[in-house]
């Protein structure tokens, strides 16, 4: 049987990839980033995870607002890497788990979710400036992508993605292979891009969300999108997309490495959670 | 949803600026950004784009591209196809930029 070994929470940025990418000249200011993930890149090796499934958010790459799906799943063989408007970095091709990802998909709708079933699935920043930073070998895994809806209007509720979480997990813990399934959760933390505010972050925020993902997750299950906006800015609503990852892995966790560091004018989190 | 210093992307936001991020959208070929930065006009009047549109993005007014339905992360690709830095379109729409 399938076995859920943990989840992480970590931002995702354009920045992120483009800073990692520079190799030996990468800048000091980015130490506190890349080097905060080390401890987590150790664990997830030590784990030995044989799946991953990612809930993050598309920005516009693979889909467009002529058909856009509010939960998307991939279910193909590979996942490429999306152009986002300034070509490809260098970095390999995805692979997918069908087998298990149209398990999911059955599982899911079952259980009242409905997700747009992609066996096309190119993938963004949302994935691919979060991976690379655990290692060659976590851009071999078999990945299992599920795209949230969070940039146009109207968004599923936080508590919405909670509850796809906790549906992900009975997947999961139904799938008859053996399996040791990592889950992430990618986006934000808090972030505006555009209007008046932009620039606009709070770390005190941030680092309380966190506090709180880890040990009340419920209690921002029930923040309305308002909220988030708020104290995260429009497009730190993205946060919600974690609650998704803390669901699936279930109620009792142990932190394994928490880390927070503001490489330029956004602050980047990163949050490791062991399921006990 | 009132957002004071934010424009939230609603459906109204997405069916107003439809035809500004279709095009944007079509940046994310390099074929596309090549046939857009030779000839901007013609090549957003091909993609359905009208008069206005078509002005806005002539004059890189990013705040008036925001106003009228572009999305942020599409609004980027043409800032990126053009050399203009998030950072630079950021400042166009806080309205900290000069000129502005």
């Amino acid at each position: 049987m399938a076995r859920i070994i943990g989840g992480i929470g970590s931002s995702h940025a354009p920045s992120i990839g483009t800073a990692w990418d520079k190799g030996p000249q990468r800048e000091d200011r980015w130490a506190p980033v890349f080097d905060g993930y080390l401890p987590a890149k150790h664990w997830v090796e030590a784990q030995r995870p044989d799946l991953l499934v990612i809930f993050y958010n598309d920005h516009m790459n693979r889909f467009f607002f002529d058909a856009y799906p509010t939960i998307a799943l991939g279910v193909g063989e590979v996942h490429k890497q999306a152009d986002e408007g300034w070509g490809k970095r260098k970095l390999p091709d995805l692979r997918g788990d069908p087998d298990f990802a149209w398990h999911l998909a059955r599982s899911l709708v079952e259980q009242e979710f409905d997700p747009t079933i992609c066996q096309e699935m190119s993938v963004d920043h949302g994935i691919l400036s979060v991976l690379p930073l655990f290692g060659d070998a976590a851009m071999t895994l078999p990945v299992v992508p599920i795209a949230i809806n969070v940039i146009q209007h109207p968004l599923p509720t936080a508590r919405r993605l909670f509850r796809l979480g906790e549906a992900v997990r009975h997947a999961i813990e139904s799938y008859k292979q053996d399996k040791r399934v990592l889950v992430m959760g990618t986006g934000g933390l808090s972030h505006q891009l555009h209007g008046e505010r932009y620039g606009f972050f709070d770390p005190d925020w941030d680092n309380r969300f966190m506090d709180l993902l880890e040990s009340e997750p419920e209690t921002l299950a029930a923040l309305p999108h308002q909220d988030w906006m708020e104290r995260g800015g429009t497009e730190g609503v993205e946060m919600i997309i974690w609650l998704a990852m803390r669901a699936a892995i279930g109620t009792q966790v142990r932190r394994v490495h928490r880390n927070y560091a503001v490489p330029t004018t956004t602050g980047l989190g990163l949050l490791a959670l062991e399921s006990l | 949803m009132d957002l004071p210093g934010t424009i939230v992307f609603t459906g109204e936001q997405s069916r107003r600026g439809y035809r500004i991020n279709r095009m944007a959208m079509s940046l994310t070929d390099a074929a596309n950004r090549a046939s857009f930065v030779a000839d901007e006009a013609g090549y957003m009047r091909g993609m359905g784009m009208d008069d206005d549109e078509i002005g806005m993005v002539g004059r890189r007014d990013w705040h008036g591209m925001l106003q009228h339905g572009g999305s942020i992360y599409l609004l980027i690709k043409i800032a990126g196809a053009l050399g203009v830095s998030i950072q630079e379109v950021g400042r166009h729409t806080s309205g900290r930029a000069e000129g502005h």
